[in-house]
């Protein structure tokens, strides 16, 4: 995938994303998680780092749907409490946009670091 | 301190579109780490109570100010937000926002008696005192640590500016 996509589904006006965030769609990219779920996977991700509230967690969460990065899952046997989210296509897309600028920004600061020790 | 019906009453603060969508949700996973929090250490389900009731405020704002128009750029997806801090970092802003937090809870334990106190069909007899005492122990709590971060805050700002910090680089470089 290049640095920059340009098609539709990406954008690019979001990134880079923040730490909370995308610990959510990372948590997301697994499986499909409710509300609960995805709080402790952050922690746990994060080994503790960062602990979400849950008005930060919705907030992010309905960003994320408004901008359909996200989907809720229609389940008829969970109870109202218990919604379950999961990444759609335009999600995935922007989230592996973002690794790649990650992993961009690592290499080139390797290089950088390396080259200064040398 | 912060129990689930004090969370519900102080949901009304966001607007009303996301209290439909997310409202019974946000009530039901606070009660789940709720759970896990009184499991825990006395500093542990403080930590968790401020981190909540600050949350929910800061998120009621951000929705507001969406719903108003302002950028949400500055609330969310932006990239200061990402920016590393050293350990002796704490910003003005961040003294002003925890004013802004401190009032916002104020504001919603008064806005939560009043809605309490004008219900048209209460239930059977008045509300028990305890009610009063407990968001009168909130607010106390929170004055509390408001004015602890304070204190901390000025002698953090303190050290960072007769160096002090730097002495360990310092004496490093000597060596």
């Amino acid at each position: 995938m290049a640095l920059y996509d340009m098609s539709p589904e990406v954008t690019m006006e979001f990134l880079p994303l923040t730490e909370p965030v995308l610990l959510i769609l990372l948590s997301l990219a697994e499986e499909p998680r409710h509300g609960y779920s995805i709080l402790k996977d952050v922690e746990r991700m994060s080994d503790g780092r960062v602990v979400l509230s849950t008005g930060t967690l919705y907030g992010a969460l309905r960003r994320l749907l408004g901008e359909e990065w996200i989907e809720r899952i229609e389940e008829e046997d969970s109870p109202r409490g218990r919604q379950s989210y999961r990444l759609t296509a335009r999600g995935r897309k922007n989230l592996q946009l973002e690794v790649s600028r990650m992993k961009h920004l690592t290499r080139l600061a390797s290089f950088r670091i390396a080259g200064k020790e040398a | 301190m912060l129990s689930v019906s004090v969370y519900r009453q102080l949901l009304r603060l966001y607007p009303a579109p996301h209290r439909r969508q997310f409202g019974e949700e946000m009530i039901a996973v606070f009660g789940d780490i709720r759970s896990d929090a009184a499991s825990r250490g006395a500093v542990a389900r403080i930590v968790f109570h401020i981190r909540e009731s600050a949350g929910l405020i800061a998120g009621a704002m951000q929705e507001h100010w969406r719903r108003l128009g302002g950028d949400p750029d500055v609330l969310w997806f932006s990239p200061r937000r990402a920016t590393m801090h050293t350990e002796f970092r704490f910003p003005r802003t961040t003294a002003v926002l925890m004013t802004i937090i401190l009032a916002g809870v104020v504001l919603a334990i008064k806005k939560g008696e009043t809605i309490s106190s004008s219900n048209v069909n209460p239930p059977i007899g008045p509300l028990p005192p305890t009610h009063s005492v407990l968001l009168g122990g909130i607010f106390l709590t929170l004055a509390f640590f408001y004015a602890a971060g304070l204190i901390g805050w000025a002698i953090l700002f303190a050290m960072r500016r007769s160096g002090v910090h730097r002495l360990a680089e310092t004496s490093a470089e000597t060596k």
